[in-house]
């Protein structure tokens, strides 16, 4: 690969079929979105990994209020020195990351200036503020989530609809008001402590071991499974299908107790999709195929997870880390440490980094997506879904003149199917665009992207051919050594595919994909750091994990025997799918 | 005129025992625990020096080579040293040193007593302070012929060809370097080692080291041998690391060669622990008190003897001021969120974490 990839094929005027912005449809902070123009290739653009799909027109209020203005204002008002939050290209519905270069002299000094005024403020009221932040989005949540949408006057649609975009946007607002200085002041802790002579691997222990809303989801799914069991559903689990089970369900009377559990379950934390702030994805308590599907593949397993094992291991592991790591400090470096680890303790990015996607990334852009599909159906829209393919000024429009559905009609059949084009083009899209740069100054970018020096001398690997390639190193985010089969795929939608004990390779993983931790060997990702999504369950999990490999879904192929070093952050290509060993 | 001046006989500002002398001295009036010695002045060598017309023969040995001509200053060190080696000593100096030798034999009641015998430059010496030219030190001579034959090669190290070469790149006289030369009791060294009262790779003052092998220090010294390395915090004393070092050689007395030499280390004790606790307090102890002696950062060459029982103080052979630059002690409150931001997560450029 040269240093930069041609972005040609994506240069575009055109978005989706009979679209086209106006200036004034979202308010962007200081870069909105757009499509790509050929002064983009100067800038480097990753496929934003979290969402695999891209974006139906619904959606779009993601990328506009959620990515770029949520993390702009965010990068303005900490402030970040260097970076002004994120920026977005479309090349067709998927979305392409970038950073907001800050490169004035003078501009940085002032914000270097701000920000050390502004963050240890920020650090000393976070408990407070993230406590207030949870009620508040608790709140709006109820609030959304109480509304019957069915059968609403279009007025009362049309108001909840923009309710929902305004509550969106402010449940991203809280994201990165949060994200930015949380990330910032572990990846200062992590400095310190690399220089106070502390092995990187111990110190994303230091952190582990607190329970979060993710991880409580978890274990009331494996407490289903247990009930199941109990209740000698079992065999139906096991012959049925996923997507049959509810009503298959259903219609046993001996399920009855064990569902009554279940809908329970459905309405604590049923309010979620299976990704990250994609309107196209029918929640848990609208559809629960997902969750009875996780349940499945737990009974597989035969034996239970553990959690409070797994709980208490974390736990001991962490003090322990701490203690070592105390005892080879001087007194005078230990208050240093002590006062570090305290603040990002209180302030525990990997805790609010699974903790807070309960909250917004799997679930704050639900009542965009009722309201929106409400108001295509009161229209007339002919199927229940043609809601998510109507833009937000479009949405707006058709409410206040309560125009007919017939004038949408041809059009959202052009757009579902343009829509179903990018998806299949997803898988061979490049990874990334643009102009591979040394390293990138954003800490999302490259702590939650995994956009480091690291992965790009592992993106410039790729140049070559890579069959010969047995070898693969990444960073080290949850020690110990696994061997396996490895199953690389493409999607949580492929999930169902990995049997216990094999091992996950894929792009990068999210919050949907956590059952999946409880029955897999070991974890290998292309991109991310030790603060991302994979990262932080793996160690909750207790198995190894390699991250930012950069091409591990290029050189391992499907059914590959593999070992992965968590440890050492190696992965290694024991014998290939096909071919004995 | 004095050839020989015993330990406690040395002043503080005494010019004529050489820098290396002066401070073994210095160490034995402050109390440490020393070995007893001798030195042998540089008013001894300026004599010898003056009377073989040393200052004709070196400029004939050097007329027409420049500094870098190695090869050249190469032979002109044999031709000074042989001239040196060969010259007449007074027997007035003779007399004088194997007097001080038989009485430190009787001090510590042992015959043919082996001593070290170092070179003791002037402190001025900008050779010495350069380390352009390490002048030699021989461990474990035995008996008035051999230490003689020591200390005149002490005198042939001031000609070392890289001394040579210095003082001419830097227009210094190579007749004005006085030297003088240390007699000293050899302590039978079970371990040997330096210690350092600041962190002489990070100048913070509040993490002390120690390295250590077994036997003489020597190879640890030239750099022989990886010690272990025993990093300690200053307030608490508690050890913070203690690293075992791959020790290949050791440096031993061979007795049929008549001094200490280096030999490989049995496997059986290469990754041994050289140092227990109560042994690094010991050194501790001593490195802190160098260092209040000193008024300022110091390092220290230091044995453990046989002899020596738990609660004995450590032997110090060497004491030096310590030249890093000192960092100041962290403040309890050095972890600033802002500041580690600063300099972590925001500046691209750092190593992936």
């Amino acid at each position: 690969m040269t240093n930069v990839v041609p972005v040609d094929e994506f240069i575009s005027d055109s978005w989706y079929p009979g679209y086209k912005p106006a200036r004034d449809d979202a308010g962007a902070y200081t870069e909105g979105l757009s499509t790509f123009r050929k002064e983009d290739e100067s800038r480097f653009w990753l496929l934003d990994f979290h969402y695999p799909r891209g974006m139906v027109p619904l959606g779009y209020v993601f990328p506009e209020d959620g990515i770029c203005f949520c993390t702009q204002q965010a990068a303005e008002q900490l402030p970040l020195p260097t970076s002004g939050g994120l920026a977005v290209r479309m090349a067709g519905p998927h979305i392409y990351t970038s950073e907001v270069p800050v490169t004035s002299p003078w501009a940085i000094g002032e914000r270097v200036d701000r920000v050390q005024r502004s963050l240890p403020d920020i650090l000393g009221r976070f408990e407070q503020t993230w406590a207030d932040r949870i009620s508040e989005l608790t709140r709006g949540l109820a609030y959304f989530e109480g509304q019957s949408y069915d059968g609403r006057d279009i007025r009362d649609l049309a108001r909840l609809y923009e309710e929902a975009i305004t509550f969106h946007r402010r449940a991203w607002t809280i994201h990165f008001e949060i994200m930015y200085p949380l990330l910032a002041t572990y990846v200062g802790f992590h400095g310190t402590c690399l220089e106070l002579g502390i092995d990187a691997a111990e110190i994303a222990k230091f952190l582990q071991g607190y329970d979060s809303k993710i991880m409580e989801t978890d274990r009331a799914l494996w407490d289903l499974t247990r009930k199941a069991r109990a209740a000698g559903l079992g065999s139906i689990f096991e012959t049925t299908d996923a997507t049959q089970l509810a009503s298959t369900l259903r219609a046993t009377p001996a399920a009855g107790g064990w569902l009554e559990e279940f809908e329970a379950f459905l309405r604590t934390y049923g309010h979620r999709t299976e990704g990250i702030a994609d309107v196209v994805l029918t929640p848990w308590i609208d559809d629960p195929v997902s969750p009875l599907g996780t349940i499945k593949t737990y009974l597989q397993k035969g034996t239970d997870h553990d959690f409070e094992k797994a709980r208490i291991a974390a736990t001991a592991e962490r003090e322990q880390a701490i203690d070592a790591a105390r005892s080879r400090l001087t007194l005078e470096e230990q208050r240093t440490f002590d006062a570090g680890l305290a603040a990002c303790t209180s302030a525990n990015f990997a805790w609010w980094n699974e903790d807070h996607n309960y909250y917004i990334d799997l679930r704050a852009h639900i009542p965009m997506r009722r309201a929106g599909l409400a108001i295509a159906r009161a229209l007339g829209a002919d199927r229940s879904d043609d809601g998510l393919f109507l833009f937000r000024p479009e949405v707006r429009r058709l409410a206040d003149d309560q125009r007919a559905w017939a004038s949408m009609r041809g059009l959202v059949e052009e757009r579902r199917s343009y829509y179903e084009h990018w998806l299949s083009r997803r898988p061979t899209m490049p990874k990334v665009l643009g102009t591979v740069p040394e390293d990138m100054s954003d800490p999302v970018m490259r702590e939650i992207f995994g956009t480091n020096a690291g992965f790009f001398s592992a993106m410039k690997r790729l140049t070559g051919d890579t069959s010969d390639v047995t070898t693969l190193t990444g960073v080290a985010a949850s020690s110990g050594v696994a061997r396996g089969i490895a199953r690389v795929l493409h999607g949580a939608e492929e999930l169902h595919r990995i049997q216990p004990g094999e091992i996950l390779v894929c792009e990068a993983t999210s919050p949907n994909w956590t059952p999946a931790f409880a029955k897999i060997a070991a974890c290998v990702c292309d991109s991310g750091g030790t603060l991302t999504h994979a990262s932080i369950v793996s160690r909750e999990y207790r198995i190894p994990c390699v991250c930012g490999v950069g091409i591990a879904t290029s050189v391992i192929h499907d059914g590959d025997e593999i070992e992965v070093d968590g440890t050492t952050g190696t992965v290694r290509v024991l014998a290939r799918a096909g071919v004995s060993s | 005129m004095t050839f020989v001046r015993w330990l406690n006989e040395i002043g503080p500002d005494d010019q004529t025992a050489g820098g290396k002398m002066s401070r073994l001295a210095d160490l034995a009036r402050a109390g440490f625990e020393v070995p007893d010695a001798f030195v042998v002045t540089s008013v001894a060598y300026q004599t010898v020096a003056a009377n073989c017309a040393l200052g004709a023969v070196i400029e004939r040995a050097l007329a027409g080579i420049g500094p870098d001509d190695f090869d050249e200053l190469a032979a002109a060190e044999t031709r000074i040293r042989e001239h040196l080696a060969a010259a007449p000593v007074p027997a007035e100096i003779t007399d004088a040193i194997a007097q001080a030798y038989e009485d430190l034999c009787v001090r510590r009641r042992e015959v043919r007593l082996p001593v070290a015998v170092r070179s003791s430059s002037s402190t001025e010496d900008a050779v010495a302070a350069s380390s352009a030219g390490q002048y030699d030190t021989y461990l474990g001579l035995a008996g008035t012929a051999a230490v003689l034959d020591g200390i005149r090669r002490c005198w042939g190290s001031l000609f070392g060809a890289r001394a040579l070469g210095y003082r001419m790149r830097h227009d210094l006289s190579h007749a004005d370097s006085p030297m003088a030369v240390g007699v000293v009791e050899l302590v039978q060294a079970r371990a040997s080692g330096v210690a350092f009262s600041v962190n002489p790779v990070t100048g913070r003052r509040d993490r002390l080291v120690v390295e250590a092998t077994f036997g003489y220090g020597e190879a640890l010294v030239q750099g022989l041998v990886n010690p272990d390395h025993v990093e300690i915090g200053r307030t608490d004393r508690r050890v913070l690391s203690y690293k075992v070092g791959d020790k290949r050689l050791v440096s031993t007395m061979d007795h049929q060669a008549g001094h200490v030499v280096e030999v490989e280390m049995p496997a059986s004790m290469r990754r041994l622990h050289v140092l227990d606790a109560e042994e690094i307090d010991a050194l501790v102890e001593a490195v802190i008190a160098a260092e209040e002696m000193l008024g300022q950062p110091a390092d220290v060459e230091w044995v453990l003897a046989r002899h020596r029982r738990p609660g004995d103080p450590a032997t110090l052979v060497q004491v030096r001021p310590v030249t890093t630059a000192v960092e100041p002690a962290p403040d309890a409150a050095a972890w600033n969120p802002a500041a580690s931001a600063l300099k972590y997560a925001f500046t691209p450029g750092r190593p992936p974490s």
